[in-house]
């Protein structure tokens, strides 16, 4: 196929870039003043919506928080990149890592009905300790920070690329849209426009993606032969290099990334109780198409033979340069980036919301106690607006944030399998938390170094599991983790409407 | 327009619609409960989701390995993902579960 037959699509001018994303903002905004008018009285339902979060929206809001620009952009990337190898490594663990959640979710969301944060429940099982406690909650401030910077960054890649737009500035605009409209409604904000927006990622992806094959000559199967004709392997999910190469590492970083985020344990505690399991088992199935269908584009980068140089340097870019390259009606390319657009901000939206459990749990409740809930209400909303100014700082300055990537992979590969154990086997105790994830990244991470991705991650998982299993086994505490149903609520200023109580 | 690409808007839409419906009974229902909180009562949450979780795994990583045996299966990723905006209006019409009626722990 012949890459010269691509052009930008008529009419895709800056200010219509502007006019979506802003757009796209002010409805939001106007969802979220219903909803802080009508749902949202306090702390307690600013960051955990009252524990009333039903089925429907525990699904639609899960999808919508998992569903990054990574998910929408990076699944065309890799497929690019590797073929169908590429997508396949992508997609399987992605869904799995969501549905892999469920025992843990399930244990603690019925063991400790009261609870809000992932930290707080550490601060309970190692008896208040605040080397173990500090060390999740800075992992989780990490994790938030960075799930808004590549979102941020993803937002400002689609735009610049579809509209010719100054990166810089696209990010400081959807930054700006993001936190004015998250910034009211809290959790009940974040859930309702993330179910949402769960539909504009689905119904204009699939129409657009179809329209994409519709208008290469020769459709599917002129793409098919083409991009066997560049390469065989590419058809093929069997490639040893593909799993080498990212697979393997990916698995477990997503697991790290539903497992140890606040974004998701956020989730259990607001949703009712009885809907935990199945809401994480539904949203992890249903995910599972979109990545799919969206990587669909990839192949069509790989037929036209496009290369990095051609779409801006940056792979994550072929997505978006396909469509609004590819000769699709105007209308079509707003809606998939629409569809980009809704991505990205419900993701930043939903760590916004968890940054501010996090704040007012685990930093202002822990240390500062006795703050009265009109002062913690104002500092809870506020920590959303100050998480986006320093991710979008980090990102304006162009610094290649390789080292907060590096630091937050560390500290969540460290965490996953010590907190796992935590929250699974009795016997583990604080100096085995601690040591586990400490030694993981004193030792781990030089071989992360220096043997590669992949042998650095199993030897970080394997020595914070090693270690705390040890540490276990040298001590003779068990915990009882029914006790956790004796922590009280640690945020409500007055009495919730209704405290569920999980069955035996 | 292909055949294909008719039916995927043709089921989208209806997808979209079958989400909206869902969508609009889910707020209703959130803002109902705010005005008129009742108590939850006792609830168990003791579902089995192994083989279904397996089931899902094998489905997604089957329709991908489909796509390098026929050009057609390139179009089971945009019918799929219409089956989640379906799927998440489903979640909602289906609702939640009602309380069981065994007892509540003691504290």
């Amino acid at each position: 196929m012949d890459k010269s037959v691509l052009a930008l699509t008529n009419g895709l001018s800056p200010g219509l870039g502007f006019a979506i994303m802003v757009g796209l903002g002010v409805f939001l905004l106007a969802l979220s003043f219903a909803i802080k008018t009508t749902l949202v009285r306090n702390t307690h339902d600013f960051i955990i919506a009252d524990r009333k979060v039903g089925f429907g929206f525990g699904v639609g809001s899960v999808i919508a928080v998992w569903t990054w620009a990574m998910a929408v952009m990076m699944s065309s990337a890799m497929t690019y990149q590797w073929g169908l190898s590429g997508v396949f490594w992508f997609v399987v663990p992605n869904g799995f890592a969501v549905i892999a959640m469920i025992p843990f979710a399930r244990i603690l969301r019925r063991n400790m009905p009261q609870g809000y944060t992932i930290s707080e429940f550490v601060k309970y099982r190692f008896a208040h300790s605040k080397v173990a406690s500090g060390i999740v909650t800075l992992t989780m401030i990490f994790g938030i920070l960075l799930e808004i910077l590549i979102n941020l960054k993803g937002t400002s890649v689609v735009i610049s690329t579809v509209f010719s737009v100054d990166w810089k500035v696209a990010a400081i605009v959807g930054i700006v849209c993001v936190l004015t409209y998250s910034y009211f409604g809290g959790l009940w904000t974040s859930v309702m426009t993330g179910t949402l927006n769960t539909l504009m990622v689905t119904v204009p992806a699939a129409i657009v993606v179809a329209a994409v094959f519709e208008h290469v000559q020769g459709g599917a199967p002129a793409v098919f032969d083409a991009v066997a004709a560049a390469n065989p392997r590419n058809l093929s999910v069997l490639r040893p290099d593909a799993a080498a190469g990212f697979g393997i590492t990916l698995a477990f970083g997503l697991l790290a990334a539903t497992v140890a985020d606040q974004t998701f344990w956020q989730k259990v505690w607001a949703i009712r109780g009885p809907e935990v399991s199945r809401t994480f088992f539904w949203a992890g199935a249903l995910f599972y198409p979109i990545p799919i269908c969206l990587g669909m584009l990839g192949l069509v980068g790989i037929a036209f033979g496009l290369t990095a140089a051609d779409i801006g340097g940056d792979i994550a870019a072929v997505g978006p340069y396909v469509v609004s390259h590819i000769g699709l009606p105007l209308a079509l390319v707003i809606l998939y980036v629409l569809s980009i657009l809704a991505a990205c901000y419900s993701t930043i939206d939903g760590a916004s919301a968890a940054l501010s459990s996090v704040v007012a749990v685990d930093i202002v409740k822990r240390y500062w106690p006795a703050t009265k809930e009109g002062p913690l209400f104002v500092i809870t909303k506020l920590s959303m607006l100050l998480g986006g100014l320093v991710a979008t700082l980090i990102v304006l300055s162009g610094v290649d944030f390789t080292t907060l990537v590096l630091t937050t992979y560390a500290l969540k590969t460290s965490i996953l399998l010590p907190l796992v154990l935590a929250i699974l086997w009795p016997r583990t105790n604080t100096v085995g938390f601690v040591g586990g994830v400490a030694l993981a990244i004193l030792i781990g991470m030089p071989i992360y170094e220096t043997q590669g991705e992949l042998i650095g991650t199993l030897s970080i998982v394997a020595i914070s599991g090693i270690t705390v299993v040890i540490a276990g086994y040298a001590g003779s505490a068990r915990f009882d983790i029914a006790s956790l149903r004796r922590v009280g609520d640690d945020i409500a200023s007055e009495a919730p409407a209704a405290i569920a109580q999980p069955a035996e | 327009m292909s055949t294909i690409f008719t039916l995927i808007v043709i089921l989208g839409l209806i997808g979209a619609a079958t989400f909206l419906v869902g969508f609009t009974k889910g707020v209703r229902e959130a803002v109902s409960e705010y005005r008129n909180p009742q108590p939850e009562g006792a609830w168990s949450d003791e579902g089995h989701y192994g083989l279904s979780a397996l089931f899902a795994v094998v489905a997604s990583a089957v329709v991908i390995a489909l796509v390098g045996v026929a050009p057609a299966w390139i179009y089971a990723g945009p019918l799929l993902a219409i089956v989640t905006a379906t799927g998440v209006g489903v979640a909602f019409l289906v609702g939640n579960r009602r309380p069981s009626a065994a007892p509540g722990p003691k504290a």
